[in-house]
């Protein structure tokens, strides 16, 4: 039975460093290599603090190398953390309690987690093996799921003979056959076309707004994200730069805004304004003539991360 | 976490490996039977070429009928005994992060992979053995079939302990890369020690006595010594002890490595 | 005309010579593990022959100390063959799997050239001198052995080479056509097996199958005869040819395999 805790997922001063080895350049070095290594430690999760109430979904958003799937292993309990620690669902990841693996989900979009050799519906009879489920409610969801999907007509199909699209449906249905309380969804839509993606989504939102699990969900798509989160987490360098909401950070974020105008007997000028000049430009403007016609386009949320990680990028 | 749900999905895993394995009908076909039939006919051939030079009836007291029928069931027995394609794919997985999918799941690794390998080796030991089988009664080339049973339940045996020395390779790979080179090797030493490459008694004594030892002669000559007359029941025995005494071990070290191993992780790949 | 090329591909070949010897001590276990591998496996063949002459005087044609040339030229060959073709040609199936033979065929160089020796593994040099030391010690250990007929060595064990070259790159090029063929790579070793003992300890028909139709019997056995026994010149001019022979057959086959091959998409 699911357990109501204040918080789904805790972390206290969690964090993880790794070691590593210079790779020396040229012949020689590398024979030298052979006996000799010089190591450097490289920290990939600074202490972080996080408290996530049961039902959200939370969106990890950072550059490659910023920390976010490393964040995502600590707490699926793939790797131990060097600092700090962390409770989910009340267990400790990295003890890898079967109570708990039974309650939670990993879905990689980069990988096949199903057996590639069978079909789908062979391995989720594998997988309700594993997560001792009852066989005939296993398959009525294996039915439900892929009825909303709609991919039932390739559930008898071997996994390595589908599309891209179907098989990451397929690794959507094996994730939630055991109704996990914790999803972990590492870039769930990478590689699909639009209307996957948005189907993706779409199921998604459903499913969270009526299973209620807790999800964090990481994407290079700032659609994902910005349809889906109630809650965005920045990371950059290792640390976490900002925790609340999309709308909040569209706000807070440095804001450029792009005003379309044309003056009458002038032609059509594309201007960017920062929000906080908008006004005095905008006065400005009207002084120039008669203004036959004005845009002014809000900031996409893609835009305003782009900018924060092309600006964290040139720092690094 | 019950005894059923245990049963239940090892059960899963080993119907996994046959159903994997069947799939690619040509490899099973290669694999099972082209192989080792080719390989036990050369060798076969090789103990004639040796008689024929030696010009007498016996070899260390067996006589040429008795050292094709090792020969023959050596090769097949050796290619049931020995892990290449899933301790390739153990260290694989652990190389490249794909390990990931399967650490989140509520099983253990060690038992996913070793229902995995009793799969493969039951459905491509049992076609294959109707090759040496069929050769022998049609030959009557010298097996004591009362033996059988006895013989391939020790050899069944040895396959836990053979499993348990993969994991100990696997788990290398948390530390070092391309371990595989350590499975070509181990599987080339226990080429060495098992008896496929002639029978152990045929060495001279000093060394006999330190294989016949080794829970390695376990692999292939006392099963088939025991087979075809050349032992006796002591030598069995002797095999589970020693067989025994070889999974407590790497068991044992298969563990404490895994978990260094899983601490050092770091999760590269997913 | 020759010249540039031979130019060309020589200064491909030590680059990939440099290039793969920096990727390969990079990973300092295997590098070792490679070595000692070999070792093993030498150990094997000369231990079991070891054993086995305690009991017998004679096996096929030759004595203990004769079987130990045999061996040594077995070695050398192997050696040869690990250190420049193994790892590429088992590797290729994989490779085309991948798709990573359309990046090779768009390129302006021989794709057989690129395909044999992508990899030069630099390691197996150690296993090259092991063979050549236990080559000569046991040519050492022969009574009254004539040196002049180790320069039929120079000569055969190239072509011998040749051979095993051609045969194994013709059964490596069905990948191409066959893309989930790994199993052909076990016809190969059991073809080399054959190959692996001397030709004397099979039956007549079979061992001229082994010296004409499957060749294998070309690798180690006949030079190893021109070293040991009175020479087979008909044999030898045989062997001559067929390094070529075979090598223009792969050559050949290759292409028509090309012809067949149908890039795998992702």
């Amino acid at each position: 039975m699911s357990e109501k805790f204040q918080y789904a997922i805790e972390t206290e001063a969690l964090g993880r460093s790794f070691q590593t080895y210079k790779k020396p350049e040229g012949l020689i070095n590398s024979v030298k290599g052979l006996w000799n290594r010089e190591t450097i430690e490289k920290v990939a999760l600074q202490k972080t603090n996080l408290k996530i109430e049961p039902g959200k979904i939370i969106g990890l958003v950072g550059s490659n190398g910023a920390g976010k799937t490393t964040l995502l292993k600590l707490l699926s309990g793939l790797i131990a953390p060097t600092t700090g620690y962390a409770k989910v669902l009340g267990y400790e990841p990295f003890q890898r309690d079967p109570q708990f693996l039974r309650r939670i989900s990993l879905l990689l979009g980069q990988k096949n987690q199903l057996w590639w050799d069978i079909t789908p519906l062979d391995s989720y009879a594998l997988l309700a093996k594993i997560y001792d489920l009852d066989e005939i409610k296993a398959a009525k969801r294996v039915q439900e799921l892929a009825q909303i999907l709609n991919c039932k007509h390739v559930l008898e199909t071997q996994l390595r003979r589908l599309s891209l699209g179907e098989r990451m449906k397929m690794e959507i249905i094996g994730s939630l056959l055991h109704e996990p309380d914790v999803l972990f969804l590492d870039e769930p839509t990478i590689g699909l076309d639009i209307v996957a993606q948005e189907t993706i989504r779409h199921f998604l939102s459903a499913y969270v707004k009526n299973k209620g699990p807790t999800v964090i969900l990481t994407s290079h798509y700032m659609d994902d994200i910005a349809s889906l989160a109630d809650r965005l987490l920045l990371i950059s360098k290792g640390s976490l730069v900002y925790d609340g909401t999309v709308q909040g950070f569209v706000a807070n974020a440095e804001l450029i805004q792009t005003v379309t105008y044309k003056i009458v007997n002038q032609p059509e000028y594309k201007e960017e304004v920062k929000k906080a000049d908008l006004n005095e430009f905008l006065v400005q403007l009207t002084q120039k003539g008669q203004i036959e016609n004005i845009k002014i386009e809000e900031t996409d949320f893609e835009d305003v991360i782009h900018s924060f990680l092309q600006k964290e990028s040139r720092l690094l | 976490m019950s005894f059923t749900a245990f049963y239940k999905r090892n059960l899963g895993f080993y119907k996994l490996a046959i159903a994997s394995n069947l799939e690619y009908r040509m490899n099973f076909f290669m694999d099972a039977l082209l192989q080792p039939s080719i390989t036990s006919i050369v060798e076969m051939v090789l103990w004639m070429a040796i008689f024929k030079g030696a010009q007498a009836t016996t070899i260390g007291g067996f006589d040429q009928n008795s050292y094709l029928a090792y020969a023959l069931w050596a090769t097949f027995i050796a290619r049931a005994t020995v892990n290449w394609t899933y301790e390739f794919k153990m260290i694989e997985e652990i190389d490249q992060g794909s390990i990931n999918g399967l650490l989140v799941r509520p099983m253990s690794y060690y038992e996913y992979y070793l229902s995995q390998l009793l799969g493969y080796k039951s459905i491509t030991t049992g076609f294959s053995l109707l090759f040496p089988i069929g050769i022998i009664l049609a030959t009557g080339l010298p097996t004591q079939w009362d033996r059988f049973p006895a013989a391939m339940l020790l050899v069944f045996y040895y396959l836990f302990f053979v499993y348990s020395i993969s994991f100990c390779i696997a788990s290398l790979a948390f530390f070092f890369n391309k371990v595989q080179s350590l499975t070509v090797s181990k599987n080339l030493a226990m080429w060495l020690v098992t008896g496929e490459l002639f029978p152990l008694d045929l060495m001279p004594d000093y060394l006999r006595k330190i294989f016949l030892m080794l829970p390695f002669s376990s692999g292939v000559y006392v099963p088939i010594g025991f087979l075809t007359g050349r032992i006796g029941w002591e030598f069995l025995w002797h095999g589970f002890a020693s067989v025994t005494v070889g999974i407590i071990f790497f068991s044992a070290l298969g563990a404490f490595l895994w978990q260094k191993g899983m601490r050092s992780y770091a999760g590269t790949g997913a | 005309m020759l010249a540039p090329v031979l130019k060309k591909y020589g200064s491909i070949f030590a680059a990939i010579a440099k290039a793969s010897f920096i990727a390969e001590i990079e990973f300092r276990l295997n590098f070792v593990m490679k070595i000692i591998n070999d070792i093993f496996w030498y150990a094997a063949q000369i231990f079991t022959f070891e054993v086995l002459f305690r009991h017998t005087n004679l096996i096929g044609d030759w004595n203990l100390q004769q079987t130990r040339v045999f061996l040594g030229v077995l070695f050398i060959v192997d050696a040869f063959y690990m250190t420049f073709i193994q790892e590429n040609l088992d590797r290729f199936s994989e490779k085309v799997r991948k798709g990573e033979l359309d990046l090779l065929l768009t390129k302006p160089v021989n794709s057989q050239f690129m395909i044999t020796f992508a990899r030069i593994s630099v390691s197996c040099v150690g296993n090259l001198i092991i063979a050549v030391s236990w080559f000569v010690w046991s040519l050492s250990q022969l009574p009254d052995f004539n040196w002049m007929k180790g320069l039929w060595i120079i000569l055969l064990v190239p072509t011998g080479f040749a051979v095993m070259y051609g045969i194994r790159f013709s059964i490596a090029a069905m990948a191409v056509v066959f893309v989930r063929v790994d199993s052909m790579q076990y016809v190969w070793y059991q073809l080399y097996r054959l190959g692996m003992r001397p030709d004397s300890i099979y039956m007549p028909w079979l061992k001229f199958i082994l010296l004409t139709i499957i060749p294998v019997g070309l690798i180690a056995s006949v030079p190893a005869r021109a070293v040991l026994n009175p020479p087979e010149l008909w044999v030898f001019a045989w062997s001559l040819i067929a390094g070529p022979l075979f090598v223009a057959f792969s050559a050949w086959f290759w292409k028509q395999c090309l012809l067949r091959y149908q890039s795998s998409s992702s």
